[in-house]
């Protein structure tokens, strides 16, 4: 048996399950129409009206977001050669560090520049 | 020639990763419920031990009513929440919102496919490992089905069709993926001494001495992540009732919120599974019991017994954080997993790197090399607090500048000191002996509405 | 450990890096990772003059590391992916000679009252008090010097790779800086932020066509390396499918890069919207990487397959010289009658290219030298004619030029006469060199219709010599700047090596000649 499958297996019934409890919810709870139930929650207040499909994200969201990419793209670098480290040797290290010193260049630039603060 | 010799190499699609991967199908399915429905009973009796627990700290009882000290609790409050009435907003994107929760719920329970509870076994005179399945990169199906479930809360806070869950699900996802590269680089450590991806072999390398030892950073590093990757206290901003009502949950309701909640357990059991295969040696019996007996106590289901007492003390560290620490500010938070956790990690990586692979190749002595590290981090940290200080020195400077130029202003207004209108500034004049405000010469053809 | 999904070779084999012959590269792009620390660590003060050393020192250590590289460092080196040869070298010297020039162009300040030719913060929103409050401050976006660097580095691989992959790499280095610089212009905002979008989204799409392009020649072949493919494109016959789609796609992804026909649609729009320094840097610099990868490629790679692609890029010469001098008549602004009068260059320069010999190769990077060096100088004189808004684009204000300064006015007469190729000018030798390598591949007819393009653009080029020396000036006429030492170097070069290319061409074209053929 392919060793994936028990991960496909695992997956249809946890999906079965949670596909269940959504509709279950549906049908077993009470309807009662309430205008002001469905209004988005404001603590009571007349709810702020949404931009049409959701609007703009904040830009320092994006901002956290390329910072991710970056580093995770750096994990991914790192994982094979952290596996192999043994047989790739000096070679493979100092690979690794050239590569990491650019990493830190950009971190520290960042950094410096406020890319990381946060209010 | 690298690229074509590396590219023309045989690549080897394997689907076979011994002895996984060889169940017959009824112990597959066996498996897969058992898994399932145990962690399903293990977060019912997490939420009723937090609650308990943290009654006891706060020098109260907690749920005792139902079952024996309360234990069907979470059962009971799961029922409730079936009979509640399901609410979906008008504001809502119907069918992301309808997707969200089982977005969110699945991929928790998917990552538990690959965690070792025990070793080899016997079921029905069937031989088998005690794990679902495993092949060579399973710890990186790991870290790819988790960024999955992060995808349920950015759909849940924008479906919503209002400020709090959307505000609290760009908190939460920001949050999940700072910390997951903290994570992920605590994992690097692991993979450096287990020269390998699964998780198996992973536990299998933590045969004399576990990885929480020799890589204590690596774990201290984690074990931080996982708080906050799994958005519990101190960590939980997104859940910060004060500002954000409840986060990208705030609207729903009835199962589909029971799906969250039980999306958040599960989440806690696994990262704690994960922290004990990669740091605690798995399912292996901790050191003084591990010697009794030639290691008889490693054997067979005593491995399950040991795996479950680790996770549970994982848990029960979750609970205690909640019961005593307070809530981080939001920008404290990220500053931490940024400005601490990543270079941290960072360091200690290369430090372990460059440690074995000196040691191997150079074969330098350990004490050179022990030096040479605490002479690199004590540079390092000299550095760093350097660049620190002349940070402070240059902000404190701005700021004596800001202050100057608004004591300008109020001079000039001879009122009370207020900002300079837009497009507005001071100019000295000579013949007045005064700075009066003018108004800015546009130098730009362009307005804002070219 | 036990169990290992991939079987491993026994022994890994690194690659050996010859550092010697790679040197130029290295050090640029090492430059371009110092100028960002410098933007992370040294004051805002200080750090324009920091950075200005840093690129000066690091273009000009390279261009010495060029020029003095010993003949035995020459061949294929880094595992197969670099090839460091005769043109190779030329290209690099050509790109480091127009990149210094153009970055003393870039480096001036004294022609804008309010600073460089930068806005003071890229990312500030356009005629946002923020945006005035940072002009008054005298803020600059020193970010342009590590940015113009990783271009140069990406240009310097551009020229060299031997590799599909490292030439879709070079490519994104070289490109993604670009995109960001041309959006970067202190005047004007708005234009110039559309400009870089405009040259973004498009790029992306060639750089897509070129990855695409790779992929299927790596199916033809079953290789990405030049000789490899060159092999196949001998010993395989068959599968034309991949052949022609994969040629096509990699030729459009570097066409584009080259602006010719079709894809010059960018040329005048990111011409005239980027900061002029930068424009003459991306239509000095970029085109000898365009052109000296794409002669690489076609000359090495797909040399086998000429008799595919030579009658194509035929026409694709013969058309994008002829749209462009005919856009170029049509174009009211300076900068976008430059822009066009590239485009018609790009037509001349695949006459080279397509006539598939070592002659073209040498007229071809002779052609490039000439070319990149005249231009650079002409956009800095167009920096530096200023009207009270900023550059005085539109070509009616530029009537009675030759009246008020004479030697400006000169000094650009002689860069337009060399873009039009007339005799005793660098731009005559080259048209000479192509049009001579074209007539012997055969070519008669696009060489037919190069002369009838020549013809034309004199027409336009003349036609803004006779305005600015025959034409009175108008109410508004813009005032002629007097730039800083930096600048005036910049144009200095430029002028001498119009002439001298012109009158004295001979050791150049030897050199050229000298520097030939591709290593393989």
């Amino acid at each position: 048996m392919n060793v994936y499958t028990p991960i496909l297996v695992l997956g249809i019934l946890a999906f079965g399950f949670a596909l269940f409890s959504v509709v279950v919810a549906g049908i077993t709870g009470p309807k009662r129409y309430n205008r002001a139930r469905l209004d988005a929650y404001e603590c009571g207040i007349q709810p702020t009206p949404q931009p049409m499909g959701g609007g703009r994200f904040p830009v320092k969201y994006y901002l956290v977001a390329m910072s991710f990419i970056i580093f995770d793209i750096e994990l991914v670098f790192l994982y094979p050669w952290a596996v192999m480290v043994d047989d790739l040797g000096l070679f493979g290290l100092v690979a690794m560090l050239v590569f990491l010193t650019n990493l830190i260049v950009v971190y520290a630039y960042e950094w410096a520049r406020g890319g990381l603060e946060w209010d | 020639m690298i690229p074509s010799s590396v590219l023309a190499a045989p690549v080897v699609t394997s689907t076979e990763f011994p002895p996984f991967g060889q169940d017959p199908w009824w112990l597959v399915v066996l498996k897969v419920v058992a898994i399932f429905g145990g962690v399903v009973v293990l977060v019912l009796l997490t939420i009723w031990g937090e609650r308990r627990v943290v009654a006891r700290m706060q020098s109260r009882l907690g749920p005792n009513r139902v079952g024996p000290f309360g234990v069907l609790q979470g059962l009971m409050d799961g029922i409730k929440l079936a009979l509640k009435e399901d609410i979906m907003p008008t504001a809502a994107d119907k069918a992301v919102f309808f997707v969200a929760p089982i977005i969110s719920v699945v991929p928790a329970f998917l990552a538990l496919a690959v965690i070792p509870f025990g070793p080899e076994v016997s079921i029905f005179g069937t031989r088998t490992p005690l794990q679902l399945t495993d092949f060579p990169v399973s710890v990186l199906y790991v870290l790819a089905v988790a960024s999955i479930g992060i995808y349920g809360i950015v759909f849940a806070g924008w479906s919503s069709g209002s400020t709090y869950p959307l505000l609290g699900s760009l908190r939460s996802t920001a949050q999940m993926i700072s910390y997951e590269i903290a994570m992920g680089l605590a994992f690097v450590g692991v993979f450096l001494y287990a020269g390998s991806l699964s998780t198996s072999e992973i536990v299998s390398a933590q045969q004399p001495i576990w990885f929480a030892v020799i890589l204590l950073p690596s774990f201290v590093i984690y074990v931080t992540a996982m708080v906050g990757e799994t958005n519990r206290a101190p960590f939980d901003l997104p859940e910060a009732e004060g500002e954000l009502v409840a986060g990208f949950h705030t609207e729903y309701s009835s199962l589909k919120f029971a799906l969250f909640f039980l999306a958040e357990y599960v989440n806690m059991v696994t990262v704690s599974a994960l922290a004990t295969t990669l740091f605690l040696g798995g399912w292996q019996a901790p050191w003084p019991l591990s010697t009794i007996g030639d290691g008889m106590l490693n054997q067979g289901w005593w491995g399950l017994l040991w795996f479950l007492a680790k996770v549970c003390l994982f848990l029960f560290l979750f609970i205690w954080l909640r019961g005593t620490l307070p809530r981080f500010r939001y920008d404290q938070f990220m500053k931490f997993g940024w400005k601490v956790l990543i270079p941290a990690s960072l360091g200690w990586i290369i430090l372990v790197a460059g440690f074995r692979v000196l040691r191997n190749e150079v074969e330098a002595d350990a004490v050179t090399l022990t030096v040479i590290a605490v002479v690199a981090v004590v540079v390092v940290f000299a550095i760093s607090w350097l660049a620190e200080l002349a940070r402070e020195r240059r902000r404190a400077r701005e700021e004596a500048l800001l202050q100057a130029e608004e004591a300008q202003w109020a001079e000039t207004r001879q009122t009370h000191p207020v900002p300079p209108m837009p497009g507005e500034r001071f100019e000295y004049t000579p013949r007045a002996r005064q700075t009066v405000p003018s108004a800015l010469a546009g130098d730009d053809e362009e307005g804002p509405g070219a | 450990m036990v169990h290992l999904a991939v079987p491993m070779a026994e022994t890994l084999t690194f690659p050996s890096l010859q550092y010697r012959a790679m040197a130029p590269i290295l050090i640029v792009l090492g430059a371009a990772v110092l100028g960002v620390v410098v933007e992370a660590l040294v004051p805002q003060a200080a750090r324009r003059a920091v950075q200005l050393a840093v690129t000066l020192g690091g273009l000009a250590t390279a261009l010495v590391f060029v020029v003095a590289t010993p003949g035995s460092e020459l061949g294929v080196v880094a595992g197969g992916t670099l090839a460091i040869d005769g043109p190779g070298l030329f290209l690099q010297m050509t790109i480091l000679v127009v990149a210094i020039a153009a970055m003393l162009v870039v480096a001036e300040r004294r022609v804008d009252p309010a600073g460089d030719a930068f806005a003071p913060r890229a990312s500030s929103l356009v005629g946002s008090g923020e945006e005035q409050e940072q002009t008054r401050r005298g803020w600059s976006q020193t970010e342009v010097w590590p940015l113009s660097l990783f271009a140069v580095g990406g240009m310097l691989l551009f020229v060299t790779a031997n590799d599909l992959l490292i030439l879709f790499l070079a490519l994104e280095v070289m490109s993604l800086p670009l995109y960001l610089l041309a959006g970067m212009a202190r005047r004007r905002r708005l234009l110039s932020q559309e400009a870089a979008m405009k040259y973004f989204l498009l790029g992306s799409f060639a750089s897509a066509f070129l990855l695409y392009g790779s992929a299927m020649l790596f199916g033809y072949a079953g290789s990405l390396d030049f000789a490899a493919i060159a092999d196949a494109f001998r010993d395989k016959p068959g599968q034309l499918g991949l052949q022609v789609i994969g040629l096509t796609l990699l030729g459009a992804g570097l066409l584009f890069k080259a602006a010719a026909v079709p894809f010059h649609m960018w040329a005048p729009d990111v011409y005239q919207g980027a900061p002029t320094p930068i424009t003459g840097f991306m239509a000095g610099a970029v085109k000898v990487a365009a052109f000296g990868a794409l002669l690489r490629v076609m000359y090495v790679a797909l040399g086998g397959a000429a008799w595919e692609w030579q009658p194509a890029f035929w026409v694709i010469a013969s058309v994008t010289m002829l749209v462009g001098v005919v856009l170029a008549v049509t174009s009211s602004d300076i900068k976008r009658m430059l822009a066009y009068s590239s485009v018609a260059h790009a037509g001349f320069l695949l006459l080279g290219v397509v006539a598939f010999s070592t002659a073209g190769l040498s007229a071809t990077m002779f052609y490039l030298l000439a070319y990149g060096l005249t231009t650079v100088g002409a956009f800095a004189v167009v920096m530096l004619v200023r009207g009270p808004s900023g550059e005085a684009g539109h070509l009616s204000s530029w009537a009675g030029l030759g009246r008020t300064s004479p030697v400006l006015a000169g000094v650009f007469a002689l860069f337009l006469l060399a873009l039009a190729g007339i005799p005793l000018t660098s731009g005559f030798t080259a048209k000479f060199g192509v049009f001579a390598a074209a007539i012997e591949a055969g070519g008669v007819w696009p060489v037919i219709a190069a002369v009838v393009a020549s013809a034309i653009s004199a027409f336009f080029y003349l036609k803004v010599i006779v305005l600015m020396f025959f034409a009175r000036p108008g109410p508004d006429a813009p005032a002629v700047v007097v730039p800083s030492l930096l600048t005036t170097t910049a144009i200095g070069v430029a002028v001498v090596a119009t002439l001298l290319l012109g009158v004295f061409p001979q050791a150049f074209l030897d050199l050229a000649s000298g520097s030939t053929p591709f290593l393989r």
